[in-house]
């Protein structure tokens, strides 16, 4: 699975530990769902999704999409 | 470890290191114990449950860190135990089959010494799963 937190991390000027902490998890959970080592559950995706006030199916989508 | 608990760090008491690492200081005092010829039997049997409690301890402390881990935590932990588990598995099925193939030395293969060998399998496996996911 293809996410786009990277970038919208970015946009924010957000560290990984900012992000982490935003959400309540590990700054290793950042950086493994960014690395794409990592496909977060359902509750954290709606998590990241409200976060950046975005749809889920915009930040992650599926490989060969 | 987790976002939550790097917000608010773990009271020393609610610590699964200190309770393991006094159950294991209570092995090795159990085992100083029992090693000792004039010693009543009651003190025996005392020294040997004595380790009990410490360990349940360290079992309900490590279930409630494990609650306050984030999501890639635990699968890191599933990952280690299940390697674990696995690696004790061949280790006491292997070490059976040795017994009816050879004769093993009792000092160097029994349970008193065998156990040691689990904790570095989880560890083992702590180690391989938290590289897999940085």
């Amino acid at each position: 699975m293809k996410n786009r937190l990277k970038v919208l991390r970015a946009e924010r000027d957000w560290s990984q530990a900012d992000l982490a902490d935003r959400l309540a998890v590990s700054r290793q959970t950042i950086n493994s769902i960014e690395t794409g080592k990592y496909d977060p559950s359902l509750p954290l995706a709606l998590r990241i999704g409200k976060l950046f006030d975005q749809p889920v199916e915009v930040i992650f989508t599926l490989d060969g999409e | 470890m987790s976002a939550k608990s790097a917000a608010k760090p773990t009271p020393l008491l609610a610590h699964p290191l200190l309770w393991t690492g006094t159950w294991f200081a209570a092995w090795v005092g159990a085992r100083a114990v029992l090693e000792s010829t004039t010693v009543p039997v009651w003190a025996r049997v005392a020294a040997a449950l004595a380790p009990v409690p410490l360990a349940t301890m360290a079992l309900l402390t490590t279930i409630r860190g494990a609650r306050e881990m984030d999501e890639l935590e635990r699968r890191i932990q599933l990952e280690a135990l299940a390697i674990a588990f696995i690696l004790a598995l061949l280790l006491i099925m292997t070490l059976g089959l040795m017994e009816l193939a050879i004769t093993l030395n009792r000092d160097d293969w029994s349970y008193r010494h065998v156990w040691a060998m689990l904790p570095m399998f989880y560890f083992g496996g702590v180690v391989w799963a938290r590289k897999r996911y940085s």
